[in-house]
């Protein structure tokens, strides 16, 4: 079995079974907006939502991190966590998949990250296919993650009255076994598919101007990376650092060790760390590699489009569009992106804040 | 660990509420626990003994009269550690607000007839008067905070005030931003450290912690502007806490 049906009256059952197969977190309401949250009552759960705030990279990789727990007298080392718990991440959109299979990218490549793997391990991931563009802010079809790519165990397709629910490896196969309500996908319900996707050709549009490897040739340019496009986007910065936090593919960290009041046992924490920050490149003696906030953002949009190419032959950018969403000044990527790809016009780029939010 | 004499911490105040103490108590058992580390000389709120030998000066409130500009330099000369407590103390605070008036206008707002037998001077952080080796900043102080800084005077080590703003925290705690609401918050311009406590609990910032270092005046004022604000609220939200920096952005803002 490869494709499996379920009827949306079943949804909910199959939530429960899934809460008693580990800890399920999935997309709930938080005021106007979105985010991922251990599921409690399975009737919270939305399928429809907009990107949540922080991507799930939060539960492979937290926030602030217990890395190791040690002693001063005798001197001793422990692993912090003991044994990691089995995981859902259920309806994880396309963008957001994309988004942990570059952090696998990153944490697999020599030394290998165990903090990492250790949670990656135990992760399940359901995924959710989109059949409605969000917002203006998205640019998920020119990164080619509107669709399906791989990187799931399960994936669920809303072709009506029920999901069709990709099987895409073992461990998501035992997730739906053995079950009198999921059954093997009929004929019909293939074909139902196959309606969906042609339909979301046509409502699905390309968001940037030219297709990724003109993109990438634009970052290329030394005439780019001079461009005085970036000082206007540093000068609207306020280098909150909100873009960096809520991107699903920004993996940097720093480490800080955290004494108990015994001055004896303490805890070594990795804590997200952004390029954004004042202080991120400066080094001892004062020296900051990358001064000012024009060449901090440069440098955000360039670890999306132009380095991570050249490095892991893959954009860093999986177009969930959180970081324009997220951005009080306005920068909004699709924008800068666009702005990029027309020399003549880069120059003379003027951004504005134009975006009010429509309150409810 | 070797046993070494506990250090002798007293507390002072002056200009302020008083709550940055009661913060303090507050903490409950960490208190206790804190205790077993140091030895309280002198703490007015808690305890009627009154000692006058201590290594460690917790104080808080601002500089405002000149017996207060005697007071601090006599604690300065006696403490081996000065720690500046709280909003007040480190950066002036709600206190500040008197310097954007004339003393003799100030005076007489609050005292009236009275005016001509006050002595009072312009508000200042203690820092402008006496060299201070710690900050534990908030309007009150957050309790996690007091402790993390009383870690690193024990441990001898110092303690780094986070150069980012108060959104870094927040973001993480994935509250949804207030800009979000079409809600004002000063906490792109705010030291971070607070661990967002205001937001994490329907708030908004009112930079109790002080700006940023290097705070981008110019988009800030972009982003509040478009949210609808004046530049006279902006000035005021700036000005809330910090007015003796807000002289510089006084400047700033009145382009």
């Amino acid at each position: 079995m490869k494709y499996a049906s379920l009827k949306k009256e079943d949804l909910n059952k199959w939530l429960e079974h899934l809460k008693k197969k580990a800890r399920l977190y999935a997309p709930r309401k938080k005021e106007n907006l979105f985010v991922f949250r251990p599921v409690k009552n399975v009737k919270d759960v939305c399928l429809e939502y907009m990107p949540t705030i922080l991507p799930p990279k939060k539960y492979y990789f937290p926030q602030k991190e217990k890395l190791l727990k040690f002693t001063v007298n005798p001197f001793k080392t422990a692993k912090a966590i003991a044994e990691f718990e089995e995981y859902i991440l259920f309806a994880v959109h396309t963008c957001d998949i994309a988004g942990i299979q570059c952090m696998d990218v990153i944490f697999r490549e020599g030394p290998e990250d165990p903090n990492y793997l250790n949670r990656k391990e135990k992760m399940t991931i359901v995924g959710m296919e989109c059949f409605k563009p969000c917002d203006k802010y998205a640019n998920c079809v020119s990164m080619g993650n509107h669709v399906p790519r791989g990187g799931y165990d399960l994936m669920m397709v809303d072709i009506g009255k029920s999901f069709i629910i990709h099987i895409n490896s073992q461990k998501g196969e035992r997730l739906i076994a053995d079950l009198s309500y999921i059954k093997g996908a009929n004929e019909n319900d293939m074909r139902k598919l196959e309606e969906k996707r042609q339909e979301k050709k046509k409502i699905f549009k390309e968001e940037l101007n030219a297709p990724l490897p003109k993109v990438y040739e634009a970052f290329s340019s030394q005439g780019s990376f001079d461009s005085p496009l970036w000082d206007e986007v540093g000068r609207r910065c306020v280098a909150c650092g909100n873009c960096t936090a809520v991107c699903p593919t920004c993996y940097c960290f720093d480490v800080a060790d955290e004494m108990e009041l015994s001055f004896n046992e303490g805890t070594r924490f990795r804590i997200w760390n952004y390029c954004q920050m004042d202080d991120f490149a400066r080094v001892a003696g004062g020296e900051d590699f990358r001064k000012g906030r024009p060449a901090r953002q440069r440098h955000r949009y360039y670890r999306k489009f132009k380095y991570p190419v050249d490095k892991y032959n893959r954009y860093f950018c999986v177009g969930c569009g959180r970081c324009s969403r997220t951005c009080m000044a306005d920068i909004i990527l699709i924008e800068t992106v666009n702005a990029l790809l027309d020399p003549e016009n880069a120059a003379s780029y003027v951004g504005s804040v134009k975006n009010r939010p429509e309150v409810k | 660990m070797k046993k070494q004499p506990k250090p002798k911490v007293a507390f002072f105040d002056f200009t302020d509420c008083e709550g940055c103490q009661l913060q303090l108590a507050n903490m409950g058992n960490t208190f206790l626990e804190l205790t077993e580390l140091i030895d309280i000389v002198n703490f007015r709120e808690i305890m009627s003994e009154k000692g006058e030998d201590y290594d460690i000066a917790v104080v808080e409130g601002s500089i405002s009269t000149d017996n207060d500009v005697k007071r601090i330099k006599e604690i300065r000369a006696k403490a081996k550690i000065l720690v500046a407590f709280g909003s007040c103390a480190a950066i002036a605070g709600v206190n500040g607000i008197k310097n954007r008036t004339s003393l003799e206008v100030a005076k007489e707002r609050v005292y009236a007839d009275k005016a001509h037998t006050i002595n009072t001077i312009k508000v200042m952080p203690l820092d402008r008067v006496v060299k201070v080796d710690y900050y534990i900043l908030n309007c009150p102080p957050y309790i996690p905070e007091i402790i993390a800084v009383f870690k690193s005077i024990l441990m001898g080590k110092p303690y780094p005030l986070p150069n980012y703003p108060v959104c870094v925290e927040c973001k993480m705690n994935e509250n949804v931003c207030r800009y979000e609401k079409d809600q004002e918050c000063m906490g792109p311009l705010t030291r971070a450290g607070c661990n967002s406590w205001c937001i994490n609990n329907g708030n908004r910032c009112y930079a109790c912690r002080g700006l940023l270092e290097n705070p981008a005046a110019d988009g800030a004022k972009e982003i509040l502007e478009k949210y609808g604000l004046k530049v006279e609220d902006i000035l005021n939200h700036f000005t809330l806490y910090n007015d003796p920096q807000g002289e510089k952005y006084d400047q700033e803002f009145a382009r």
